[in-house]
């Protein structure tokens, strides 16, 4: 097992998805957030001084996980299709179950939407509470279940839960819906969000990254003639500052110049060596020994 | 503070803003480098200073973070200038405050030292002769040197 967002130098990457089939995905998530029994009441009878606590709870959560390639660094942006967030007042513990459920045909896995949308619905619970509670804690955030995609259905199993107590007052999930069942019972349609492009996944991360973005500099761009050149990753014999060396040398003869001893390297602007490993959408710069100061 | 820019800069003006506020510094240090007329060849009629954006801005940020976990320091101010320069003109300043002066001297040497060696700016001369790229001193490496912890 390893992790995806990593490249082979242990850098963070954004998985690239687009070899990947379209599949319906869901993901569900939930989590908790405990209160003293009176703030639970006030919440309950809608009497909290910044008002309606659910339903400001609700649209936090479905536009958090719509915003969810915002916050998270390697999450691509999609076009879900439904979001939609729950909540269940549990009157003998003071807690409120919040579950949130993402649904998309696409490439890539919901479950991050879900879990964000639940961690925001949770923080707005409490940003609407705190006047009268301070001492209100969230918990047991966490992924219920998800299908679709490689890696096939998964559900979590009630070993799998590290919070106590958590376990016994989820929703069923199994049929792919929060069902509000217990205490006071919120049945509130799920909201499904404005356009849905179907199947859509657009990645953010700009520019071209099939290629290695070549940058000569100083007395080197002048002996070459060259400031700026991509070179198709594909082209590389090995994925290395070396092997870019090659591959341009194969372009051009008068790229034999960057074998001298003292040109320097700097892949995506930090000091580099020959063996240094490159990906696709790398700025590497040649330059020769600095003289500033 | 760290500043890459073509505009001059005035060594009392920084060192007024270092200092602003504080009665905690013992110390301060100003080095200024300077376009001399003379170099690898004689007559130098003024200089181009190239760089390297992006690289530059966190190189030097690198130095000075190095600089202030090896020695007490209460402030570094660290200017450089790039694009055309003719001789007289400051091309860099390195203001190094600190509650006593050995930490402020040492710090400051050490700055000026690795930013020699280290952050990624070009210079390219303009004499009567013609223009050439100055080449590289290996008196500034082993001036970094002196810096290596074994």
């Amino acid at each position: 097992m390893s992790l995806t967002h990593l490249n082979s130098r242990g850098e963070a990457h954004m998985v690239d998805v687009a070899d990947k089939t379209e599949t319906r995905r869901e993901a569900v998530a939930g989590g908790r957030i405990h209160m003293r029994p009176e703030t639970l009441a006030l919440l309950a009878e809608g009497g909290m001084p910044k008002g309606d606590v659910l339903a400001t709870a609700r649209i936090a959560g479905i536009q958090a996980a719509k915003r969810t390639s915002e916050l998270i660094p390697l999450c691509h942006a999609l076009a879900l299709s439904k979001v939609s967030v729950d909540f269940i007042l549990n009157e003998d513990d003071a807690s409120v179950d919040v579950t949130a459920i993402c649904r998309l045909n696409g490439r890539t896995g919901v479950e991050m939407e879900a879990l964000t949308a639940v961690s925001v619905a949770c923080l707005t619970l409490y940003d609407m509470c705190k006047a009268v509670d301070k001492d209100m804690s969230i918990e047991g955030i966490q992924l219920l279940s998800k299908t679709g995609g490689k890696s096939g259905v998964y559900q979590r199993s009630p070993k799998a839960n590290r919070t106590a107590g958590a376990s016994s007052m989820q929703p069923d999930v199994s049929s792919g819906n929060a069902v509000a069942a217990k205490g006071g019972v919120l049945d509130i349609a799920p909201i499904v969000t404005g356009k849905c492009f179907e199947g859509s996944v657009s990645v953010t991360l700009g520019d071209d990254r099939s290629c290695i973005n070549v940058k000569c500099l100083a007395e080197l761009r002048e002996r070459l003639g060259v400031s700026d050149i991509d070179v198709a990753f594909t082209t590389l014999s090995e994925p290395t500052v070396a092997g870019l060396k090659s591959a341009l040398e194969q372009q051009d003869e008068r790229f034999a110049l960057l074998r001298e001893q003292r040109v320097l390297c700097a892949v995506n602007q930090v000091m580099s060596a020959e063996d240094t490993p490159l990906t696709a959408g790398d700025e590497v710069a040649f330059f020769p020994p600095v003289t500033g100061g | 503070m760290i500043k890459v820019q073509t505009q001059p800069f005035d060594v009392g003006e920084e060192q007024r803003a270092l200092l602003a506020g504080r009665t905690d510094i013992g110390a301060v240090v100003c080095f200024t480098g300077l376009v001399r007329d003379f170099n690898e060849s004689p007559e130098v009629q003024g200089l181009s200073l190239e760089h390297y954006p992006g690289m530059t801005e966190q190189a030097l940020a690198n130095i000075v973070v190095e600089a202030e976990q090896r020695w007490a320091l209460q402030g570094v101010r660290l200017i450089h200038r790039v694009g055309h320069l003719e001789p007289g003109d400051p091309i860099v300043l390195v203001a190094v405050a600190s509650a006593h002066r050995r930490n402020a001297f040492q710090a400051c040497d050490f700055i000026m030292d690795y930013l020699k060696t280290r952050a990624p700016f070009w210079k390219k001369e303009h004499t009567t002769e013609g223009h050439y790229w100055v080449s590289e001193r290996s008196s500034d490496k082993q001036d970094a040197k002196r810096w290596e912890v074994s």
